[in-house]
């Protein structure tokens, strides 16, 4: 499978990141009904789903080139975002081999792995080609590498990533690679637990959202792996909506008029899978996300329709949680134009072929 | 890495010690396994002429091995039969099916120390565990209680770890447990296998020397795994009978049938699956149902969940 | 903005010592103390006292029915006496830790980082309520905020002072409060005296 890299394109300054239609067709849609509320929408990550992205268990497309360069940059200015506490080296170890066995599978022609031997101590050779890097190694033995393990391989992958890990019947944040977060601090939060770090999140506590998904997640098989879709939004095609970078990026939710909305705001939705990892016993959070801006949403008309009835019935806790207090009213005008009031199948396939 | 069951073939069959017997298990196809974790089980399904057992046993192999597979099975006259029927059916070269390794014993990687009490067969997952410590590093001390005579048997397995002692039923070679747990620094993180005599007595002592439980594991099989009794369901309004066999869910048995139900997770905590419940009693097994709706009967969550008793009737 | 009920803020309780751990060390924060407060711990930690060490942070007080306790000026010696102790501290050994929210998680990050775990650790709030702040943009830390907006110790930037609580930097988290909209900053109240 050959994809057209566009290595040029940017997610700050100038903002040149477009998606191409194909990349629109294939966005991860993620509301089914006219109505959205936090549930543990939790399902095993098969290779298949209303969208081809989850053709593949680590999806790669157009923007990967642009996007691993825009998570160099942010990581030459604040090395913060990676953080991996001491006793989670064998969960790094996990994270490299999975990430190398599952691209090298998927996409042969850009990734390969040539391995003397599957066990610690055994030589492994990786080449990337879209990134033009070839590196021989010994598994487990970190001083073969540039940098940890960990960071060596998420460098090299689109989304954020987090590792926790599991003891005293609960998850641990204690390792992360997180670049293109939705306005949540790695640096803050590593070593937290499921709770604590979910603490901000509003309303989904009190319904037991989170409890159920903790049991569940307590519970999860090497082997089976599943997925959910999150999302927010964000203003023009910035993958470092971090906390940290606020100052940079905060302004721009005041810049939003019902003209410019179209091609401003931006449609963040995360991709989350979730991983037993083999060696550590740790489960790995790969949050691999997806923009797509109002105009590219609007021409698949179900979703222009649909995402401006979710966005209008939003309960007030989840637009305030989310940050869209400032744009919405902005975000809405623009959208209603897109919404003739007609019903709308459930489901989140787009239902066209080509796009208006 | 995604799969869920595998076919293995026997390898090699080493009888160790009376009634104890070393499986290597390579995959079918030739191809490789998936790596485990210290403290890793497999479950293995054994199709005796009768019946079939599916027995749980520790991976003494390295860790994240994917060559082989390794299990000790220690002969259980009076148990369910599976540890007999390997003992006395399975040869080199058979088949058989197992799940993908789980884990509900691993190592806390946070420990600053891990002290392992191990009685008898019990010794078998912290074969794992030192293959584990070897590598990393992490400060350790192996003690087992066992026979006089078998304590020589895990000498492979064990190397020449210095941290590794071995107590038996004589005097002077007794493992006296308050004493040990008494003088343990803190972080360390203490775990038992071994009999359920032997586990009770271990997390006794730790209580009294005032270990906090958070600090204390002990490997108990049974719980998460898999099935449990076949039972028969009657879908009411596709007019369908089900026998739901051990090892599948009843809404496996559901969809087998050809009956679409709506499903999600998959594993008891969505939601999505929730059905009527008419007759029958539900032996309930997720995480959604509050208590009062468990208590009212009227609801079940077939991905999980299963028959306490008899038939269950579901609006479906 | 400002979220009342958040998961990872802890909750704190009165001291109560555990019978069945075998040492018992009380760190106490003494500019915290209420009147009567040494002789309620003396109280409460009586069936412990012959396993019992005090150390009391801060001016040098009395502390009848508490062991010999130990003066310590600053929690900073805390932090240094916790980590050279050359006894060690066993499995069985408890801390307890009585002081403001900063103290608190001093102690508790230098005794995880000699070993003691989450079970072997009470503590209990005494004194203001006022907090550490960490800037999730410079990440500085500005001492005693009392205020739901602070101006960064480190930036100057003025920070919201959010419910979100760090354990591991024993802090609450600031977020720049006129990102958005420069310069609009909100009524500056005292909310945590
Ligand atoms: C175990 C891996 C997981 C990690 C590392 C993780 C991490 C996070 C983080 C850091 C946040 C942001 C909180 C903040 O505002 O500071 C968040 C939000 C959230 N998480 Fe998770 N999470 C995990 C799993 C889950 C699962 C399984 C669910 C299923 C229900 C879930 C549901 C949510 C929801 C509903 C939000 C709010 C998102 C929004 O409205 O934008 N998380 N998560
Ligand atoms: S499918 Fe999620 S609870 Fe049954």
């Amino acid at each position: 499978m050959s994809i057209a890299f566009k290595p040029e394109e940017t997610f700050r300054g100038d903002y040149s990141y477009r998606n191409s239609d194909a990349a629109i067709l294939r966005f991860p849609f993620p509301f089914p009904e006219d109505k959205y509320m936090y549930s543990v929408n939790i399902e095993p990550h098969v290779r298949s789903g209303p969208s081809d992205v989850f053709i593949r268990p680590f999806d790669v497309d157009e923007h990967y080139i642009a996007e691993c360069r825009d998570r160099a940059i942010t990581l030459e200015r604040d090395p913060g975002r990676c953080q991996v506490l001491p006793h989670m080296m064998l969960a790094q170890w996990d994270t490299l081999e999975l990430l190398m066995e599952n691209l090298s599978a998927d996409y042969p022609e850009h990734f390969s792995l040539t391995k003397e031997g599957d066990d610690f101590g055994s030589r492994w050779t990786w080449t990337n080609r879209p990134l033009g890097i070839e590196q021989s190694f010994i598994f487990g033995d970190a001083a073969t590498l540039p940098c940890e393990p960990f960071e060596y391989i998420t460098r090299q992958a689109q989304g954020d990533f987090a590792i926790c890990d599991q003891r005293d019947d609960n998850l641990y944040m204690d390792a992360g690679m997180v670049t293109s977060q939705a306005d949540w601090s790695l640096e803050f939060d590593v070593g937290m637990s499921f709770m604590e770090w979910h603490g901000p999140v509003p309303l989904a506590h009190q319904t037991g959202v989170f409890e159920r998904a903790l049991k569940y997640l307590l519970m999860l098989r090497l082997g089976q792996p599943v997925r959910r879709l999150n999302w927010t939004m964000t203003i023009n095609p910035r993958l470092d909506t971090s906390p940290e970078s606020f100052p940079e990026w905060g302004t721009d939710r005041a810049s939003v008029t019902p003209d410019n909305a179209g091609s401003k705001v931006h449609l963040r939705v995360e991709l989350q899978t979730l991983w037993r990892l083999p060696r550590s016993n740790a489960i790995l959070f790969p949050i691999r996300c997806y923009l797509a801006s109002l105009d590219d949403l609007a021409r698949v008309p179900k979703w222009g329709a649909r995402l401006h009835r979710v966005l209008s019935s939003l309960p007030p806790q989840l637009v305030e949680y989310k940050g869209l207090t400032r744009y919405l009213p902005a975000a809405l005008a623009w959208l209603s134009r897109h919404d003739d009031g007609a019903e709308l199948p459930i489901g989140t396939e787009a239902g066209v072929d080509t796009l208006t | 890495m995604i799969g869920d069951t595998l076919l293995l073939q026997v390898a090699a069959v080493t009888d160790i010690a009376p009634g104890l017997r070393h499986l290597r298990l390579v995959a079918a196809d030739g191809g490789k396994l998936p790596p485990a974790a210290a403290g890793a089980h497999v479950q293995f399904v054994l199709e005796g002429a009768a019946r079939t057992w599916r027995n749980a046993y520790s991976l003494v192999s390295r860790p994240g091995a994917r060559d082989a597979w390794e299990i000790i099975v220690r002969r259980v006259p009076a148990s369910r039969g599976g540890s007999a029927f390997i003992h006395e059916q399975l040869e080199v070269g058979d088949r058989l099916l197992a799940g993908w390794p789980g884990n509900l014993f691993a190592p806390v990687r946070i420990a600053r120390h891990h002290l392992m009490i191990a009685g008898g067969i019990g010794i078998t997952p912290f074969l794992s565990y030192l293959a584990e410590f070897g590598f990393t590093g992490a400060g350790h001390a192996l003690h087992v209680c066992c026979r006089e005579s078998e304590k020589d048997v895990f000498a492979p397995w064990l190397g020449s770890s210095p941290a590794v002692a071995f107590h038996w039923d004589a005097d002077g070679h007794r493992l006296d447990i308050p004493a040990l747990l008494a003088s343990q620094p803190a972080g360390t993180h203490l775990y038992v296998c071994g009999p359920a005599a032997m586990n009770d007595e271990v997390m006794a002592a730790a209580a009294v020397a005032g270990w906090p439980a958070s600090h204390v594991h002990c490997e108990h099989f049974g719980s998460a795994l898999f099935g449990g009794e076949a039972f028969r369901a009657f879908l009411v309004r596709s007019g369908i009978e089900l026998e739901v066999a051990e090892d599948e869910s009843l809404l496996d048995a559901i969809e087998r049938a050809g009956v679409a139900a709506p499903c999600l997770c998959r594993g008891g905590a969505c939601g999505v699956c929730v059905t009527p419940l008419l007759e029958g009693e539900a032996e309930h097994r997720d995480h959604f149902l509050s208590a009062d709706e468990r208590a009212a009967g009227r609801l079940i969550m077939p991905c999980v969940s299963r028959a306490r008793a008899g038939r269950l009737v579901l609006d479906l | 903005m400002l979220h009342s009920d958040i998961k990872s803020r802890p909750t704190y309780r009165a001291l109560e010592p555990d019978l069945a751990a075998a040492g018992h060390l009380l760190v106490i924060e003494a500019a915290t103390l209420q009147p009567g407060g040494l002789a309620g711990l003396a109280d409460a930690f009586a069936p412990v006292v012959a396993n019992l060490h005090t150390w009391l942070v801060g001016e040098a007080l009395a502390a009848p029915g508490l062991g010999k306790p130990w003066h310590l000026p600053a929690v900073a010696d805390v932090v240094d006496a916790l980590a050279c102790a050359t006894r060690g501290y066993g499995i069985g050994d408890r801390l307890y830790v009585q002081g403001t929210e900063p103290f608190l998680w001093s102690v508790a990050t230098a005794a995880a980082i000699v070993g003691f775990g989450p079970g072997q650790l009470q503590l209990c709030h005494a004194g203001s309520l006022q907090r550490r702040v960490w800037c999730t943009h410079c990440h500085g830390v500005t001492e005693q905020v009392t205020t739901n907006v602070v101006p960064c110790a480190g930036c100057g930037r003025h920070l919201l002072v959010r419910d979100h609580f760090s354990r591991r930097l024993g802090a609450f988290m600031g977020v720049m409060v006129d990102a958005e909209a420069p310069g609009e900053i909100p009524a500056i109240e005292e909310v945590f005296a």
